[in-house]
């Protein structure tokens, strides 16, 4: 028996190797070795044009004191926090409404979908100009209903920055989490509450017996995939501010992207590996119950 | 009980309308905005336009040479769906079919690579792309792409390719076909609503695309319609107007394939969980 044969056995699972090789050659190619790369650069201070050296922990030293890099943290928690809070809370709450049998179900639940299709730099494109003090469709509609007089530049001042681009993450972003809910919730069979209300369970009661341990492990799995999404999330900020004003909205995403433009690579690319220890565990998690999910 | 489920049906109908119009007021005011004089715009906004006008898709096409800017999208977008379905049919097969050692930890690393974000990797691809001489090209952008397509499609592939019963497939190679055309001739086909769906993931992910165009793309040639438009508001003058066409005119195919396509959408999303 050759040595080769002890390792992968029959001919038939070389085949199965075989049908592996090309995806596992790309992705060693362009995920793999560029996540270690960007480890190895965030310890150099390379710039354009030039390597660098080995500096250890220079790069990670010089972003602590970094005014910056603190309302990066600072920022990207927040938009996290708020943006996903959101949308679970306006996902779970249209999807409890869409699961009832109702008339013009279907279209509703077709409308509700309808920032899901549309592609993210478009939909922050468009908040941009909702929210233009001249010419915004916002200011307009408030101004006009009588619920807020004046005039107000949203992306333009600091206290209305954050909030105005969590917004527009949440509208772009909770159809898929009320998508993902109602799918679960049109598992759950109809039996469990009939039996919960023969037995006098109330509304609340029928939520937290029936509807949360059937939808909990979709629930689990949107806010890890969805915080890792919001984390990295480079559009938004991006199209909307571009993490002003004055670093009001900055996040890593385009802290690392601004570094890039400088030219300062290893300082780049510190930033957006300072954030890995968090997304590790999320990431861990994440695939954990993805894994789990598929085996059941 | 009665009168309380009729308010019951109030309350529901009163949420998911008011919802419905946040959700499209922002559609709404896209497509008005493409169709307004600049004076409209800026100077005396209203809900309806005076006058409707088709001079700002004109001034994108013509002046900023947008249809440009979209076919460069649809050639990457295309080229990584098709290399992406080709790829990750055959890794999903086997990773459905066999139970080889390595298949857990394999599984694992593609669902890794899933996770990991563009804005970890866009230093080191832009380095690499750059040393392999890829830098400003749009097959340096196909590749790049399938740092996020490749596992996609392959986690969703495993999902549809599980649902093909294994006897069909054992009936087909009694009947004389290899693995490889038991694979192609009966599990491809019966697996053709999940193809189309992990088609349509693919092809957005690569048409929504960003980051990466961004730091890879430098000559106005070969930018994408999310590049094109991305430097129309860096300019001094934000041409809102132009740059409204162009958003109708970038989401316009995907929200219509996506409207015709919805159920295999809705199926692939519980199947495997995918990124807006």
């Amino acid at each position: 028996m050759s040595a080769a044969r002890a390792i992968f056995g029959s001919s038939e699972t070389r085949f199965a190797y075989t049908l592996l090789l090309p995806v596992s050659i790309l992705l060693a190619g362009l995920v793999a070795y560029p996540f270690g790369y960007a480890i190895y650069v965030s310890f150099t201070d390379r710039v354009v044009g030039n390597d660098g050296q080995w500096i250890g922990l220079g790069n990670f030293r010089y972003l602590a004191q970094s005014p910056a890099f603190s309302a990066a943290i600072q920022n990207t928690v927040v938009l996290v926090v708020a943006s996903d809070a959101l949308k679970l809370a306006i996902g779970l709450g249209l999807a409890l409404l869409v699961n009832q049998r109702l008339p013009g179900r279907g279209l509703l639940r077709s409308a509700l979908m309808l920032p899901w299709a549309m592609p993210a730099f478009v939909a922050f494109l468009v908040w941009r100009v909702i929210y233009q003090p001249i010419g915004g469709g916002l200011n307009l509609l408030l101004t006009a209903s009588g619920i807020w007089p004046e005039v107000v530049d949203w992306l333009g001042q600091r206290s209305t920055a954050m909030p105005a681009v969590i917004a527009a993450s949440v509208w772009r972003g909770f159809p898929f989490w009320f998508v993902s809910i109602l799918a679960a919730l049109q598992n759950i069979p109809l039996e469990l509450y009939e039996a919960a209300r023969v037995d006098g369970a109330s509304a609340w009661q029928r939520f937290w017996a029936v509807t949360w341990p059937a939808i909990r492990p979709v629930v689990i799995v949107t806010t890890l995939l969805s915080s890792i999404w919001t984390a990295n999330s480079f559009e938004n900020v991006w199209l909307l501010t571009q993490g002003g004003p004055s670093d009001a909205t900055i996040v890593f995403p385009v802290l690392a992207y601004f570094g890039m433009q400088t030219q300062r690579i290893g300082e780049a690319a510190a930033v957006s590996v300072a954030m890995l220890p968090v997304l590790a565990i999320l990431v861990f998690a994440g695939t954990t119950m993805m894994q789990r999910g598929e085996e059941e | 009980m009665k009168r309380q489920a009729l308010l019951g049906r109030i309350f529901t109908y009163a949420v998911l309308g008011i919802a419905v119009l946040i959700v499209l007021f922002p559609v709404y005011w896209m497509i008005i905005t493409s169709l307004k004089l600049p004076r409209e715009i800026y100077r005396t906004p209203a809900l309806w336009p005076q006058v409707f006008t088709l001079n700002n898709y004109r001034q994108l096409l013509d002046d900023k040479g947008f249809l440009d800017n979209i076919l460069n999208s649809l050639i990457v977008a295309g080229c990584v769906t098709v290399i992406s379905l080709a790829v990750s049919s055959i890794a999903a097969y086997s990773m459905v079919r066999f139970r080889t050692r390595f298949r857990g930890v394999i599984g694992r690393l593609i669902l890794f690579a899933y996770l990991t974000p563009t804005s970890l990797l866009f230093i080191p691809l832009s380095i690499l792309m750059a040393r392999l001489q890829l830098g400003n090209s749009l097959y340096g952008l196909v590749l790049v792409y399938l740092t996020f397509s490749l596992p996609l499609s392959t986690w969703l592939l495993q999902g549809y390719f599980r649902s093909v019963p294994r006897a069909l497939e054992e009936q087909g190679m009694i009947d004389g076909l290899t693995r490889l055309g038991a694979l192609i001739r009966i599990v491809l086909p019966l697996s053709v609503p999940g193809l189309a769906a992990v088609a349509i993931f693919t092809f957005t992910g690569a048409w929504n695309e960003l980051l990466l165009a961004l730091v890879l793309i430098t000559s106005e040639s070969a930018r994408t319609a999310p590049l094109g438009l991305n430097y129309l508001i860096t300019s001094d003058v934000l041409p809102w107007g132009p740059l409204m066409a162009g958003a109708v005119l970038s989401s316009l195919p995907l929200m219509v394939l996506y409207f015709v396509a919805q159920r295999f959408m809705v199926q692939g999303l519980a199947a495997g969980s995918v990124k807006g």
